[in-house]
């Protein structure tokens, strides 16, 4: 295929044909030449994959300096997660971030991961579309072998920093230590130091001073890995940031330690929930319906099969010489022919024989959920509310491609609006680059849509277009204050955490399968309230999980899940299961709220029934009432059975859900989280 | 667990028994509250489920049905209360040997009920029917329980009464005429002269002017009555007596239409509503002199003077034609069925239209000559 652009033969043929087309321009009408074939030929060269990226970075989410430091810290972390899944080594992370000037940011994650081998480490950190990841059906939070090396090279663009690594494999054995640059002309790594080769660093005392001697960050472990990438970027909390994205990490990953340090300098520890490490997915073959022509193409030149029906059966999942003789058949090509001589006409035969071939769906055992147990732990640890539900479907597939959607649904309790301290939000207006206060507040929040905002500024007495850099300290405590005392319920809209294999996606929610399926969904039915086409509002947050072997991206920067039919029907399926659930609580809860509301006005007129009767018999009237009091509790009872002996509401149970459910009383909780 | 009477009045017997029945019904409140039983009521009820049409004398019967007012129940629990406070009223009343008006009764009972901003009777239309519910339960008299209506309805004519002491001349009332009381019992009111042959009762006040202004009393020697519409329970009473005690005929003249209808039926046969007083009150052999739903034409009455008929109109048409007490009349059913054919219903002002003096002088007096009427 590469013989034309190459070849001196092609440079003859340009020739003639530039000729010709100088001829054909020989009227002279113009006399400024337009771009002939040979002058654009000098032009003409292979893009290299980096130089592409390079100039368009936002497809890998580096499309300004708040979300380039997002990306990098995310790239590093999914990375470190992986590695150590795979490895059967349970998780544990560091991440620093550190500011280095104005608009400058130094990031470091470290992993306890298995390491890397030494000659892998450049071309992993220093070479787009180089992964481990590409090739294989296996469910994983990286795909495609441009994360990291994508990050890196932002970050050697933006400040001519090298990406810093250091990787040790196990406690006895040497650790490396490179600086890299990418060549971007060449997507190729340039090591830096070491001569060229490196730095290696032994396990012992003179290691131990070499790591000094050549500032490396490190803690102290056995075996892992550490990125360090100096980045231009902007630091800002609230919604997209790094804390948003660790803490989601944290909540759809209970079996991870993280150990945080923000630019400030804080410390934010976040233990384990579980001890146990999510199951190994097993790695698959591709399943022949999820094949594309190019790819198929590319498999035949590759495969070492000497006969189609051999290469059929090895390359895909669920194909037994019987299929590979039915799709041969489909072709008109003989079992025994050999994959190299398949020409683009055959392979084009072989695949639209499969498509009309009967093959078994793929194995579904290789996707591993998070699990509605898992689920509903980490929702209440990180959502502060009253209900709790999740729902796990069985896998499915979309264009051969196995799939499972889980959902998690955390109702009530308050919004993060209502949570943050004063100086949070006093640092939150001073960074945000929000030219109003209506603005401000909406875009930092999650579940404060434009209603919302205005009621907290008018709560407030402000002027809804005042700039949120230019507070006075007094009007920031009047705002904080607002913000706790306005019922924020009715203006609230339903959160979305959206999650693609345990990974959180921060951006892009409009284009998302998950985000339009949320708002296709009828809310109205399960009690909560939500104008057409729009996300239902209430004080309600969802997460949505899409484990796959392959997650079907709308981009490069694997922020929003493409809109197969087969996925928004799951999508749909288990929306609707978590939904059914809510809608049976919020029924209960206005049971138990009527029953109530009942005793009460049975209550209010046992006093006058007491008094009354009194005046006609002499009646103690105090022992009456008491006695009236308690036929009235009798026969409220549905209200009773709500309360436990110290008169705290009990609501009804998790059983009462059939499962997958946890029931909070709001009371109980602690009001620090 | 009597009241203590310190220095209460001596009661009479009858309210000793009132105020026992009270009592008691107060006790059982105290014994179901102490056994944790269910607090409720039983009320006989006053709808037309429980009313019997006795053929024999001709009048309306209350049944032994009874409904059961719970105190456990959302929508029966205010009106329990209510009931309470109502017996409560009452006892008070007969135990200080007072009376009180039921509208007096409705400002005594009345307040917040605290926390809240409840009252605990929101109207005198709320407080109304409990009493009414108080005196089935307790099978006594609205007197009885101390208790009396305003005045309302009016009389004029050849009579001569005492009413607590003062004697009243009923030719001589002006054009007011005299205001009937809600208590005409004979301890109230005792007949002393008459000389009346028959009573006249009309529908409404402005009716009544009219026949009380051209003198038809005087002119046709007779009482002349009206009842503010539905007759009050005083007016009533008053026509049972006058017919019972004095053997006057009764002769009511009333709108042509469902509820001109309704109010004969009360008169005759008592209403639905208290069919417990019917025995008292009912006038089996009162008769309905008009108006008629031929009148249009006979009277050759001018079209503007027609109302029509609507919906509800004719629903209370054929339910009344369906009382037991119509149901075999022929000339009522032939009455109903005429006026539901002319579509529209006529009131006894249309007369009136024609020539102010008319009804008095005409209508009325031709149709007593001919003892033209319905039974
Ligand atoms: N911390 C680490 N420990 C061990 N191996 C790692 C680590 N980070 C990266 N790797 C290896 O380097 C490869 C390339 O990583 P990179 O992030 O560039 O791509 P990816 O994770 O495969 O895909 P994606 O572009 O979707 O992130 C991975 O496939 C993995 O094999
Ligand atoms: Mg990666």
């Amino acid at each position: 295929m590469s013989e034309t652009t190459s070849s001196p033969e092609a440079d003859d043929l340009t020739e003639t044909n530039g000729e010709a087309t100088t001829g054909s321009n020989g009227d002279g009408h113009k006399n400024r030449r337009r771009a002939t074939a040979q002058s654009m030929a000098a032009s003409q060269k292979e893009i290299s994959v980096s130089e592409f990226f390079a100039k368009n970075r936002h497809l890998l989410g580096f499309d300004n300096p708040r979300k380039a430091l997002l990306t990098t810290v995310k790239e590093a972390v999914d990375n470190a997660l992986d590695a150590c899944e795979e490895a059967g080594i349970l998780p544990e992370i560091w991440v620093h971030i550190e500011r280095v000037g104005e608009d400058r940011f130094k990031v470091g994650v470290q992993d306890n991961g298995p390491g890397i081998v030494r000659a892998q480490i450049p071309l992993i950190f220093g070479k787009l579309l180089y992964g481990s990841k590409f090739h294989r059906m296996r469910m994983s939070r990286g795909q495609q072998g441009i994360g990291i090396s994508a990050a890196g090279m932002y970050g050697m663009l933006t400040t001519g920093k090298p990406v810093k690594i250091m990787s040790k494999v196990s406690k006895r054995s040497d650790a490396h230590y490179y600086e890299l640059q990418i060549d971007t002309k060449r997507n190729r790594p340039d090591i830096l130091n070491g001569k060229g080769e490196g730095v290696v660093i032994e396990p012992n005392d003179k290691g131990r001073r070499n790591t000094e001697k050549h500032g490396i960050e490190w803690v102290e472990i056995d075996h892992g890995t550490r990125v360090t990438i100096e980045l231009e970027a902007r630091y800002q909390r609230g919604r997209g940031s790094v804390d948003e994205y660790l803490e989601q990490t944290a909540m759809a990953n209970p079996h991870v330690m993280v150990h945080y340090t923000d630019p400030d300098g804080s410390v934010w520890d976040r233990p384990r929930v579980t001890d146990t490490l999510p199951p190994e997915p097993r790695e698959i073959k591709p399943h022949p319906y999820g094949v594309e022509l190019g790819r198929l193409v590319g498999m035949l030149k590759e495969t070492k099969a000497p006969t189609i029906g051999q290469f059929l059966i090895q390359s895909f999942s669920r194909v037994s010489p019987s299929i590979a003789r039915k799709i041969c058949e489909g072709a008109k090509l003989g079992v025994r022919t050999t994959p190299a001589k398949c020409e683009r006409q055959e392979a084009d035969a072989i695949y639209k024989s499969i498509q009309t071939a009967k093959i078994p769906a793929p194995a579904t055992d290789c996707l591993v959920p998070i699990g509605e147990d898992l689920i509903l732990k980490g929702l209440h640890q990180i959502i502060p509310g009253e209900f709790y539900a999740a729902a796990t479907r069985p896998p499915s597939v979309y264009r051969g491609n196995p799939f499972l959607i889980e959902v998690g649904l955390a109702f009530g309790g308050t919004s993060p609006a209502q949570r943050i301290s004063i100086d949070g939000l006093k640092e939150m207006l001073d960074a945000s680059d929000a030219r109003t206060l209506r603005q401000f507040l909406s875009m930092t929040f999650d579940g404060i849509g434009a209603d919302a905002a205005d009621k907290i500024i008018a709560a407030s007495e402000m002027r809804p277009r005042v700039s949120p850099g230019k507070l006075e300290k007094e009007e920031i405590v009047k705002l904080h204050e607002a913000m706790q005392n306005v019922n924020l319920n009715d203006g609230q809209s339903m959160s979305i955490l959206r999650y693609a294999n345990r990974v959180p996606l921060q951006f892009q929610a409009a284009a998302c399968a998950i985000t339009q399926t949320v708002m296709g969904t009828n809310w109205r039915s399960y009690g909560l309230s939500q104008s057409r086409g729009s996300l239902p509002s209430g004080p309600v947050t969802l997460m949505v999980h899409m484990a796959s072997v392959w997650v079907p991206f709308t981009s490069e920067s694997k922020e929003a899940v493409a809109s197969y039919p087969e996925i928004q029907k799951e999508l749909r399926l288990a929306l609707q299961a978590v939904g059914r659930k809510l809608a049976m609580f919020l029924r209960k809860r206005l049971k138990v709220k009527h029953e109530g509301q009942r005793r009460a006005i049975f209550l209010r007129y046992l006093g006058e029934v007491a008094t009354a009767v009194h005046a006609i018999n002499g009646t103690d009237r105090e022992q009456l009432l008491e006695r009236l009091m308690k036929v009235a509790q009798k026969r409220t009872a549905s209200a009773d059975a709500q309360f436990d002996d110290r008169g705290r509401p009990l609501e009804p149970t998790e059983k009462d859900f059939g499962g997958s459910v946890l029931i909070v009383d709001p009371a109980s909780e602690p009001l620090e989280k | 667990m009597a009241k203590k009477s310190d220095t209460k009045p001596k009661l009479k017997p009858r309210d000793t028994e009132t105020i026992e029945q009270i009592v008691s019904l107060a006790n059982g409140i105290v014994t179901a509250a102490g056994g944790g039983r269910d607090l409720s009521i039983d009320i006989p009820t006053r709808s037309l489920a429980n009313v019997r049409y006795n053929k024999t004398r001709k009048i309306l019967e209350m049944g032994k049905g009874t409904n059961s007012r719970q105190l456990f129940n959302l929508s029966q629990a205010k009106s329990y209360m209510q009931t309470i406070l109502v017996a409560q009223g009452a006892s008070r009343l007969i135990g200080e040997g007072k009376s009180n008006s039921i509208r007096g009764l409705y400002y005594t009972l009345k307040h917040k009920i605290a926390p809240t901003s409840e009252n605990t009777f929101e109207d005198q239309a709320e407080c109304d029917p409990i009493i009414e519910d108080l005196e089935v339960i307790l099978g006594s008299l609205r007197e009885e329980l101390h208790l009396f209506a305003d005045n309302r309805g009016g009389m004029v004519g050849n009579i001569i009464l005492e009413d607590s002491g003062d004697e009243i001349n009923c030719g001589r009332m002006g054009s007011g005429g005299y205001a009937v009381p809600s208590i005409v019992e004979p301890e109230v009111i005792r007949f002393k002269e008459c000389t009346a042959k028959f009573v006249l009762h009309v529908e409404k006040g402005t009716v009544w002017q009219r026949f009380n202004e051209d003198k038809f009393w005087r002119n046709n020697n007779c009482i002349l009555t009206h009842g503010a519409g539905q007759p009050p329970r005083g007016v009533r009473r008053m026509l049972y007596r006058l017919h019972n005690e004095l053997k006057l005929p009764i002769y009511c003249l009333l709108d042509n239409d469902p509820w001109g209808y309704y109010i004969y039926s009360v008169i005759k046969q008592g209403s639905i509503n208290l069919a417990y007083e019917s025995q008292r009150m009912a006038i089996p052999e009162a008769r309905f002199l008009g108006l008629r739903s031929s009148d249009y034409e006979r009277c050759a009455l001018s079209d503007s003077v027609q109302i029509a008929l609507n919906d509800t109109d004719r629903k209370r048409a054929k339910q009344i034609a369906g009382y037991p007490w119509f149901a075999h009349k022929k000339s009522w059913q032939k009455e109903i069925d005429k006026m539901l054919d002319n579509g529209f219903k006529l009131e006894v002002e249309a007369l009136i239209s024609k020539d102010i003096s008319y009804v008095t002088e005409e209508y009325t007096p031709q149709r007593l000559k001919d003892q033209d009427w319905l039974d």
